[in-house]
């Protein structure tokens, strides 16, 4: 094992035995998918090019565009309004802007689907206005798509330039003012520039999740390559087509996540050492104040305050017809024992991954952490194909148990604990362990006595992080689960099919309640209020 | 207000004054910048600077001196029109700036600005930051002028670097170009100095000065360090508490001290009380002049310099050495008077008595400064 100073002792081989074969396990889906698709022969590309995969990509990468513009309007004007402005309320609107992010996409569609419907509450008041014969546009429609994952993805722009615009270094703007450069200029030519990179890495983050949407767009029945994947596999079972998919999509997805990565680094760099002056908020009169709110509320209604009342008017009527029931609580029970035994084996593999990369980050060891990430680019339907495929190789007696399940989950988001996990490791000074280990305690010892306790916090975080991810899933659930093994997302989105839009409700709720707490304790590690 | 030493003004503003037909006295001159009872508040009650006065005339290098929290960074941004002002009026070449209700834009004011941190456009290489307020120069000129600025700084060849790519030293000249380039009618720097290690440091105070004099540039610096002020002002202006407390010359702020906050702040100072008996000020370190002409009965203090003190080895005296400070090029003798009090001297490097030796002190000063005991 190379190390980066001679003296240091090397990782110990069973730990490096372990990270290696998880590695490779958590690489297997992908590897297979990028295989099948390789191997499909050029009769199956052909007819996809000619057929298919000239309209997928074009929807997906519009839907990428327009839901592109729009969080970038929404999220840096968000970030504007409350960074630089005092008024009324500021604090509360600063959080609320967070809260759609604990809305799945495709309780967001569903909600959407009723209220944009054909003689749904908005189309009857624009027909009070603009006569009886007239329409809107239909949610199920490039517009309603674009309008559902603007307003379940803009946050991830928001809180990325909210966080950069409160650590800008307000002197940047003063020395242009003090160059002679106009309020206008100094936005487009110094500010807007210097967050530029936090900006995309929120704007990736967003596209990422559009990519990979499944819940939302299926629900709107808008065609994009993660909807198409996953009608190859339950209407045509051809998994050599749905692999040759797949893989476009991972590259897809692939370009956003280097993107992201890339200018999350970047902007890091881009963060002024030292002093800095600190900006004073402008005060608003009434009227700016009014104005503000007005827009704050049209925005949060959109995307949270309307899909939250209308889910508890449903869940009420749902209630009172007795729906929630005995069955429900089993759907409830199905969510958590899955959601939770994933996420604690998750925590589980991804410790030595962590450990290893941070304390002997040797190029085996990050190549390992870099294998685990994978699951990134791996969107529901494509993580679940890989397994359905690979299991039925391998172990075709697993095939239709939640074991499936459980990895497919596990391969799917320990990306993202594993993000909670790494940073927390990486703020452990190694010195504190090497004082342990001065003291007399082993390797395992001082990981339990010492590094442990100090990155609970992190890990926990990431615990929480991948259980309410499990909860939210929806494609794999849906192709992987075992007969009849139902969870509260696929309740959502069975019902929402229907247009059963009061069963739904309850199901929806339980996962926004269960959200709701754990996006606030995840946003406020990295929150400042100014 | 207190007229500069003139002798500093002859020598920085000669070359244009030849030009415009010799020059007399400084009133006939209007002033480059003028504050006029300046006072700024950052919330309603809470004032950060009171009642400011002062003018600064072209080629002069004011130092705004004092503690953190005096307000003399205030001063400097309600200058560039960065902050308001609650009452008072700024005026820059004559014209007005400032005033309650009036707050002229800071890109309108062509001041030049460079900050602690000289917040340097990270996403812009040396050149296009240089020539960042030169938008509305046609390109060949402002190439032209960027050049210029760059030789001027001694920064050629690395035109095509990022900041970060530049030593804190370099980092300083770019951000001087950059405020220097549009030709700025006052230069207002922020401690400058404070982001640089101490050698560094004093290069480029050196470097400084001598590029302010060399394009006559107004300039006001603040700092907390006196002997940076010392080593730059033509004239420094000390702040406390927001307010103004003495504005003079060097040598005047730190022979004369207006204030025992001052005279305290601007160096090393020991103050002996005393009392005013036949028109002399009796202290335990002997006579002064009365200078102030105080009636007698009024209890006094005394302002000494350690390089007032002088110490001699004398036995029976009741003055004890309690500690020496080596300092290289001067020995620091912290001396035990028999009241308990202690006074400093400052001697030779050479000079070395061991603690506890009984020593003669002779004041020798100039000046007396003295401040009724309050």
């Amino acid at each position: 094992m190379t190390t980066t100073s001679a003296g240091r002792q090397a990782a110990p081989r069973s730990l490096s035995l372990v990270a290696l074969l998880v590695a490779g396990l958590l690489c297997l889906p992908l590897a297979y998918v990028t295989y099948q698709a390789l191997t499909a022969g050029s009769l199956v590309w052909g007819r996809l090019w000619s057929t298919r995969i000239p309209e997928l990509l074009s929807n997906t990468a519009w839907l990428a565009v327009s839901v592109a513009a729009g969080t970038l309007v929404l999220g840096i004007s968000l970030a504007w309004i409350v960074v630089r402005f005092d008024f009324v309320g500021r604090r509360v609107w600063e959080w609320a802007l967070v809260l759609p992010l604990a809305v799945p996409s495709f309780v967001l569609a569903y909600v959407y689907t009723y209220l944009l419907g054909a003689d749904g509450p908005i189309e009857q008041a624009w027909q009070a206005v603009a006569g009886p014969e007239s329409h809107i546009f239909s949610p199920y429609s490039y517009a309603g798509a674009t309008l559902v994952m603007t307003l379940a993805t803009f946050p991830f722009v928001y809180l990325m330039a909210r966080a950069a615009l409160l650590n800008f270094n307000v002197s940047f703007e003063e020395v242009a003012r003090a160059c002679g450069a106009s309020r206008l200029r100094t936005l487009f030519r110094v500010t807007l520039p210097l967050i530029r990179p936090a900006i995309v890495a929120g704007l990736s983050l967003a596209i990422l999740y559009v990519v990979s949407d499944f819940g939302a767009v299926s629900l709107l029945r808008y065609q994009t390559l993660t909807y198409a994947v996953y009608q190859q596999i339950t209407g045509r079972y051809d998994h050599a087509a749905a692999s040759a998919l797949s893989l476009l999509l991972v590259l897809f997805a692939l370009t956003f996540l280097v993107t992201e990565r890339w200018f999350r680094h970047r902007s890091r760099f881009f963060q002024t050492t030292g002093r800095y002056q600190v900006f004073v908020r402008k005060r608003c009169g009434p009227t700016g104040t009014l104005l503000i709110t007005a827009y704050l509320v049209l925005v949060f209604g959109a995307a949270f305050g309307v899909p939250a009342l209308l889910l508890i008017q449903w869940s009420l009527s749902a209630v009172a017809e007795g729906a929630v029931d005995a069955r429900f609580f089993g759907f409830v029970w199905n969510s958590a024992l899955l959601s939770g035994s994933a996420a604690t084996f998750a925590l589980l593999i991804g410790i030595p991954l962590a450990y290893l990369a941070s304390r002997w980050p040797s190029r085996l060891n990050l190549l390992c952490v870099q294998a685990a990430y994978t699951g990134y680019v791996l969107p529901g339907p494509v993580a679940a194909l890989a397994l359905l495929v690979v299991f039925s190789h391998i172990a075709p007696f697993l095939y239709g148990t939640v074991v499936v399940l459980i990895v497919a989950y596990i391969v799917h988001f320990l990306p993202a604990g594993l993000q909670s996990m790494e940073p927390a490791l990486q703020q452990v000074a190694p010195n504190l362990e090497e004082a342990s280990r001065s003291l007399g305690f082993g390797m395992v010892p001082t990981l339990r006595k010492v590094t442990l306790p100090l990155v609970r916090g992190g890990f926990i975080a990431a615990w929480v992080l991948m259980f309410l991810q499990c909860m939210k899933e929806l494609p794999a659930t849906l192709l992987l689960r075992p007969v009849g093994f139902d969870t509260l997302a696929v309740r959502v989105w069975l019902e929402a099919s229907e247009e059963y839009y009061e069963l739904a409700a309850p199901s929806a709720l339980l996962i926004i309640l269960l959200t709701l707490p754990a996006l606030l304790l995840l946003v406020s590690k990295d929150w400042r209020a100014a | 207000m207190i007229q500069p030493d003139p002798t500093s003004i002859d020598q920085s503003a000669q070359g244009r004054e030849a030009s415009a037909g010799g020059r007399t006295n400084r009133s006939s001159h209007k002033p480059v910048l003028e504050l006029r009872h300046v006072t700024c508040a950052y919330e309603v009650g809470e004032v950060a600077i009171s009642d400011i006065s002062f003018s600064l005339f072209k080629g002069e290098i004011l130092c705004l001196l004092g503690p953190s929290g005096c307000g003399k960074t205030t001063t400097l941004r309600a200058i560039a029109g960065f902050e308001a002002v609650a009452s008072g009026e700024v005026y820059l070449e004559g014209q007005l700036a400032s005033e309650p209700g009036l707050l002229v834009p800071t890109e309108r004011r062509r001041v030049g600005m460079v900050f602690q941190e000289y917040a340097l456009f990270p996403h812009l290489r040396v050149v296009e930051n240089v020539a960042f307020g030169l938008h509305a120069l046609p390109s060949a000129r402002r190439a032209a002028q960027v050049e210029s600025m760059i030789e001027l700084v001694g920064l050629t060849g690395l035109e095509q670097r990022y900041p970060h790519e530049l030593s804190g030293g370099q980092q300083q000249r770019v951000a001087l170009a950059r405020a220097l380039a549009q030709n700025p009618v006052v230069l207002l720097l922020d401690e400058p100095f404070s982001n640089l290690d101490p050698d560094m440091a004093s290069k480029m105070r050196a470097d400084l000065h001598d590029l302010l004099r060399r394009t006559n540039t107004t300039a006001i610096l603040v700092t907390h360090d006196h002997e940076e002020a010392f080593a730059m002002a033509d004239r420094i202006a000390v702040l406390n508490n927001g307010r103004l407390e003495q504005m003079d010359t060097p040598e005047v702020i730190y022979h004369t001290p207006s204030t025992p906050f001052v005279a305290d702040f601007v160096g090393q100072a020991d103050f002996i009380p005393g009392m005013i008996e036949n028109g002399k000020v009796l202290t335990e370190i002997g006579e002064f002049p009365n200078q102030e002409n105080y009636p007698g009965g009024v209890k006094v203090v005394v302002m000494v310099r350690p390089d007032d003190v002088h110490i001699v080895p004398l036995e029976n005296c009741e003055a004890r050495i309690q500690a020496r400070q080596f300092r290289g090029s001067e020995n620091l003798y912290t001396i035990a008077l028999p009241s308990g009090r202690v006074v400093h001297s400052s001697e030779s490097s050479t000079s070395v008595y061991p603690v506890g030796t009984a020593v003669e002190l002779q004041v020798i000063a100039t000046h007396t400064v003295l401040f009724k005991q309050t």
